[in-house]
């Protein structure tokens, strides 16, 4: 086992990030991008725009995040341009986390209540439809990543309800939230090194045990052989992840705790939260 | 003599009851003798129990209530800068010599917009009032639209705001382009030309359109994470920029279909952002330049002024005395709000949301601040469960000016963590979970001559103004 070193960067490639932009999951890459700085371990991230034709394979790392409707069908659009890279870097195990309608599209389509469905790119055996309720709120679930099983914590806010299939086993068991639909303790999807979860928060600043794991994951690669990270102060990164989980933790047994975007009628009552 | 007064009102043919209803006096009744208690009992100044008593006894209270000959009304809704907006328009209209009703205390929901007219209206529902200025949460303004269908409708501007709460920024989109389409052809839609949402919205709707933004040839601003329409919202194509003012606001066209800014009735054609307390500008309206010189900063208070000046031009009041209106115009509660703590400064600042947090703090840059700082998020209610928005705020550029952050609210947790990860080295930072006590804790550490810069959500600045009130540096909130 040896020591990871900073003489070739992490490479990180970073998708779509004036698409998928909205529920502050760029703060992923600042989780990566900070804790491998602490220890001296160099990174470089690229932003990946529609138009451009990257080389997934060249990457150890890949994020893949959330955004609205509109933007996810631009983002799909330009992500089945780019399917076979994706996928050869799948089958290679580089590192992906996908979130929210990063795991839709990586699945195989997205099925909405009205409109079009979106065809994603099969990279993970899963399927997305709309559903009529929004699940938003605080969640966690328990996850094995690098052989470490663990608390996750986050907060989710989708309708879509994805049904797993054969090829992918779940991220993690929900332990408090809707998790992939609401119905069957499932949260997120794996194959290889590809993790895909409905948790924002964003999850990784909130989970440094997780953002290590995938560092790990993605430098052993790197590297052929097991890399050991050194431990860090991860003090406040404790507080957020046990006030977030407590949070979950109320919220426990109920599918939806806050009502979906309640524009009409506007005088009817606000959410009791 | 008041029932002959009564008729003479229902004989202006403006009244839309000729007969007084007993459930109206009633709800009026009911509705100022809560307002009076609230007040007197210190629950909040009664901005919103008044409103929520009368539609108790006259859900429709609002339909009912019946406008004077000449009375103006005026709804100004959007993301940010409703309440600066609103309280320019006030000062203009004021400054004028009319008598204006204003939700100044920004209780923005169906409740505080009744609160008030019925506060402005007589027991018999009459509003003697020359105009009424109310400031609507997105959320509330289709019902309030409905029922009290004003002279001009102003939208600011539509960015992310309280995502758990409305959804997507789409969603309230197509509310404000029902709300458009909804309003008679009589009432004025008064709109920011520089947000390109808010531009494509009711494309076909009769009646007339007032149009404001920057007229400048050099940007304000770039596009940042925090930017949420920088594509067509016509055919979804990248937008291209000839400049950047705030945020996603700027002077835009679409390479693919052609959508463009349309043409400013009125414009900002020279800003110079002084100081954080000082704004200078020019306006051009459709009856000359107006140069102004406001007491509050920011590239958000040249557009709010903008925005105010629309309305008076929707309305049709001539406004000569607007230099001197504005240049009153003090900032409203937790706006950049300077104030003196014994022999301290403090500079409170309400934050919300990526946008007004990242306008927030390039207006404090401007005098290197923050230095001190003392910051809290809370969730409830109005604050909203979700925080990832934090992410989105451009905490690295403030980090390198930081001397001492002391973190607080029931959100410390997340604040923390974050501030940590702009790269605010942990040393400088202190978790105090009361806010009180936090308030206490950063003033000790505060150096003389530097000023505390609060930076706070909105349910931990109605609390820190509370407790400043307890001592006696401030006044109430709703009488800022």
């Amino acid at each position: 086992m040896s020591k990871a070193n900073g003489h070739t960067p992490l490479r990180i490639a970073h998708l779509y990030p004036s698409l998928l932009n909205v529920a502050g999951d760029g703060g992923n890459l600042m989780a990566i991008e900070r804790r491998c700085g602490w220890r001296g371990l160099a990174v470089e991230s690229v932003p990946i725009n529609p138009g451009d034709n990257p080389d997934f394979t060249a990457f150890d790392v890949v994020l893949f995040h959330g955004g609205q409707d509109v933007e996810m069908v631009l983002a799909a659009q330009d992500l089945r341009r780019n399917a076979a890279s994706m996928r050869a870097a799948a089958d290679e195990g580089v590192v992906i986390l996908a979130v929210c309608a990063g795991l839709q599209l990586l699945g195989h389509r997205y099925v909405p209540s009205r409109g079009e469905p979106i065809e994603g790119i099969g990279v993970l055996d899963l399927e997305t439809v709309g559903g009529n309720e929004r699940f938003m709120q605080h969640a966690a679930c328990e996850a094995t990543v690098a052989g470490r099983t663990d608390v996750v914590v986050g907060f989710e806010n989708h309708s879509g309800k994805t049904t797993l299939g054969p090829g992918v086993r779940p991220f993690g068991r929900v332990i408090a939230g809707a998790g992939n639909n609401g119905t069957d303790g499932t949260e997120g999807a794996v194959r290889d090194n590809v993790y895909a979860t409905y948790l924002h928060g964003p999850v990784l600043p909130k989970n440094p045990w997780l953002t290590d794991a995938l560092i790990q994951v993605a430098l052993s690669r790197k590297a052929s052989q097991p890399i050991q990270l050194a431990p860090l102060d991860d003090e406040s990164e404790q507080r957020a992840h046990d006030v977030a989980l407590a949070k979950a933790l109320r919220n426990r047994g109920r599918r939806t705790a806050l009502t979906p975007a309640r524009l009409a009628p506007a005088n009817a009552p606000a959410p009791v939260r | 003599m008041q029932t002959r007064e009564g008729r003479d009102a229902a004989g202006s043919g403006i009244s839309r009851r000729r007969r007084l209803s007993p459930a109206l006096f009633g709800a009026l009744i009911a509705a100022k003798a809560a307002g009076r208690a609230s007040r007197v009992f210190g629950a909040g100044g009664g901005t919103s129990l008044p409103g929520m008593v009368a539609r108790r006894i006259a859900p429709d209270v609002l339909a009912r209530v019946r406008p004077g000959r000449d009375l103006h009304t005026v709804l100004i809704t959007g993301s940010n800068g409703k309440t600066t907006t609103a309280r320019f328009v006030t000062a203009l209209l004021r400054g004028e010599g009319l008598r204006v009703a204003t939700n100044s205390a920004g209780a923005n929901l169906v409740q505080g917009v009744t609160t008030m007219v019925v506060e402005a209206a007589d027991l018999y529902g009459r509003l003697a009032h020359g105009a009424l200025v109310g400031e609507v949460d997105e959320g509330a303004v289709a019902a309030i639209a409905a029922e009290m269908p004003p002279d001009v409708l102003l939208v600011t501007d539509i960015f992310r705001d309280q995502l758990d709460r409305f959804g997507e920024i789409y969603a309230v989109a197509g509310v404000l382009d029902s709300v458009a389409k909804a309003l008679p052809p009589s009432s004025t839609w008064a709109i920011n030309a520089d947000d390109p949402m808010v531009a494509s919205l009711a494309p076909e709707r009769e009646g007339k359109r007032l149009t404001f933004g920057f007229d400048l040839r050099r940007s304000t601003d770039h596009i940042t994470r925090a930017a949420d329409t920088v594509r067509c919202p016509r055919c979804r194509a990248d937008l291209e920029y000839a400049w950047v003012y705030l945020s996603h606001l700027g002077d835009y066209r679409c390479p693919a279909c052609g959508f463009a800014r349309p043409p400013l009735d009125v414009a900002v054609t020279a800003l110079d952002t002084l100081a954080i307390d000082r704004t200078d500008m020019t306006v051009r309206t459709p009856t000359g330049e107006i140069r102004l010189s406001i007491p509050q900063g920011g590239t958000h208070i040249a557009y709010n002024a903008a925005a105010a000046i629309t309305v008076l031009v929707g309305l049709g009041v001539p406004a000569p005395n607007a230099q001197a209106s504005l240049a009153a115009a003090l900032p409203a509660f937790g706006r950049l709000e300077r104030i003196r703590a014994g022999d301290r400064d403090i500079v409170l600042a309400f934050v919300k949301n990526p946008t007004s947090f990242n306008t927030t703090l390039r207006t404090l840059a401007i005098a290197g601040e923050p230095r001190h700082l003392l910051v809290a998020m809370s969730n409830s209610l109005v604050d909203g469960e979700d925080f990832a928005w934090l992410w989105d705020v451009d905490f690295e550029a403030m980090a390198p000016a930081l001397a001492r952050a002391t973190i607080t609210g029931r959100r410390a947790d997340e604040l923390g963590n974050r501030l940590k990860y702009a790269g605010v080295s942990p040393d400088l930072m202190t978790v105090v979970e009361d806010q009180a006590a936090a308030l206490d804790r950063a003033l000790e550490a505060l150096p003389s001559g530097t000023p505390l810069v609060i930076l706070a959500g909105y349910t931990p600045t109605i609390e820190f103004r509370q407790e400043m009130q307890r001592r006696k540096w401030v006044g109430p909130y709703w009488e800022v």
